[in-house]
């Protein structure tokens, strides 16, 4: 058993503070270890000696304690901080009385004035302009506009037209010089046109004669020389069959000349009687 | 340690307590009254001295009566008076070793009745040589006691004449628990020492007795 209690476990165990199972454990361990048993049991008996030491007896003399907590009103904070603020504002009051200074607020106007008293300036105007008035100024000013509007309309108008009539007249003139300018130009100018594209006409299908007839020349020639060596290709490639051909023949014939006359051969050499089948 | 009416009432003191926090005068009182021997005797047990004590456990209910607004849990009750306790106490000590005043009792305590301790004890109408050697006794181990350093002195008090678990310890001083039990089985460990150096074991005392 690996257990072993520390100085604290063996003090809680000698004032009864463990759990019941930490108890049985120190326990356990003691039974094990007798020299801390008996280290334990006379400490146990030191507790016995110095229980001796008497209680002393003694009466509670009595304490008289001032009230310390609660303080005067006038020495509270917050009363401390009131004044302050109070005496801030008489001091400013004071300071400004001495010194002139007014402050006024009237009309959305904040006004301060540092030096004496002086009356806010009140400017009084007069209406120079009654309603009526100003009712007939407009209107006056209306009419008047409204004829100058008139005027410059119409005067518009007039010059509008004018220039319209004069553009027109200077069109149809122009066309008009036109249709006679075109009219007395066509016959002449239609007949050198057509000659002129007669004549590129002819050009154009001359060159394209001549450069096609080139064309067709080489080509054909080209043709030409690719056929021939195509036929002389194919005739010698007959040529070859055809030779080939003539020697097969050839060895046939000379292979049967043999065989005929080996087959004479053995008819002669072979006598009558014998050509008798054996079986 | 046998449980007096006082233990229980300082057991169930959380409606007290929640009243003293709220400002109750009446309930400060009791609770001052409640634990004033606890804090006094602790104090005493760590100076083993009357005047000291005295001062510690003063400063500490002025100090409850100031931050008790503050305290969140009154589960911790416990565990917040004893730092108090603890700090005033650590306080002191520093003091008292940059100046080594000592009273005039300290110099000559005297032996016997002669002994102030003898005059301030409440046993005297008993059987007064049995009490007379009981204080001896008593002062003999607390002389003892004060050999511990300050670290194992404050734990072995708590824990063996306060009764505070090792979690409340560990509260009270801002440490681990497995600490406090270290410290808590070094100062035991150390205490058996000087008791064997000067002779006083289970034995003696009874032969004393």
């Amino acid at each position: 058993m690996n257990y072993k209690p520390d100085e604290g476990m063996l003090m809680a165990y000698l004032y009864g503070e463990l759990t019941a199972t930490e108890a049985e454990k120190v326990q356990l361990y003691l039974q094990q270890h007798p020299e801390v048993l008996k280290k334990l049991q006379g400490l146990g008996e030191l507790r016995t000696v110095i229980s001796h030491i008497q209680d002393q007896e003694v009466i509670a003399p009595p304490l008289f304690m001032d009230d310390a907590n609660v303080k005067p009103l006038w020495q509270s904070n917050y009363f401390k901080t009131v004044m302050s603020i109070a005496a801030s504002l008489l001091f400013l009051m004071v300071a400004g009385k001495f010194l002139g200074t007014e402050i006024s607020y009237s009309n959305g106007e904040l006004a301060i004035n540092f030096s004496g008293k002086k009356e806010p300036v009140k400017e009084i105007v007069q209406p120079s302009l009654t309603e009526e008035k100003v009712k007939e100024m407009i209107q006056n000013s209306l009419a008047s506009n409204n004829e100058v509007i008139t005027s410059n309309w119409t005067e518009d108008q007039k010059r509008l037209s004018q220039s319209i009539r004069q553009n027109l007249d200077q069109n149809s003139k122009k066309i008009d010089a036109l249709m006679k300018g075109a009219a007395d130009a066509s016959q002449a100018q239609v007949r050198g046109f057509v000659a002129s594209l007669q004549n590129e006409n002819l050009k154009l299908m001359k060159d394209y004669f001549q450069l096609s007839t080139a064309d067709q020349k080489k080509y054909t020639e080209g043709l030409l020389v690719d056929f021939s060596e195509y036929l002389k290709e194919q005739r010698r490639q007959d040529l070859m069959i055809l030779q080939t051909r003539v020697n097969s023949i050839e060895k046939n014939t000379d292979q049967f000349k043999q065989e005929t006359e080996q087959i004479l051969a053995s008819i002669i050499s072979t006598p009558v009687g014998k050509t008798k089948n054996s079986y | 340690m046998a449980e007096t009416l006082l233990d229980i009432a300082m057991m169930h003191s959380d409606s007290l307590i929640a009243r003293a926090r709220e400002g109750d005068k009446s309930a400060q009182g009791k609770l001052v009254q409640l634990w004033y021997k606890r804090i006094y005797n602790f104090s005493y047990k760590f100076f083993f001295d009357h005047d000291l004590a005295m001062e510690v456990s003063q400063k500490t209910f002025i100090s409850m009566h100031k931050n008790l607004g503050g305290l969140q849990e009154i589960g911790r009750f416990k565990s917040w008076i004893y730092t108090i306790a603890v700090n005033y106490c650590r306080e002191e000590a520093r003091k008292r070793k940059t100046n080594r005043a000592l009273s005039l009792d300290d110099l000559k305590p005297g032996e016997g009745e002669e002994s102030y301790r003898w005059e301030e004890s409440h046993h005297r109408r008993e059987n007064p040589d049995r009490q007379l050697r009981h204080g001896e006794l008593s002062d003999l181990l607390q002389q003892c006691l004060m050999e511990l350093s300050v670290e194992q002195r404050e734990v072995v008090i708590m824990k063996e004449y306060e009764g505070l678990k090792f979690r409340e310890i560990a509260e009270t001083l801002n440490v681990s628990e497995n600490t406090v039990k270290s410290r808590m089985y070094y100062g035991l460990d150390g205490l058996k020492k000087i008791l064997e150096r000067r002779n006083i074991t289970k034995e003696t005392i009874g032969y004393e007795l």
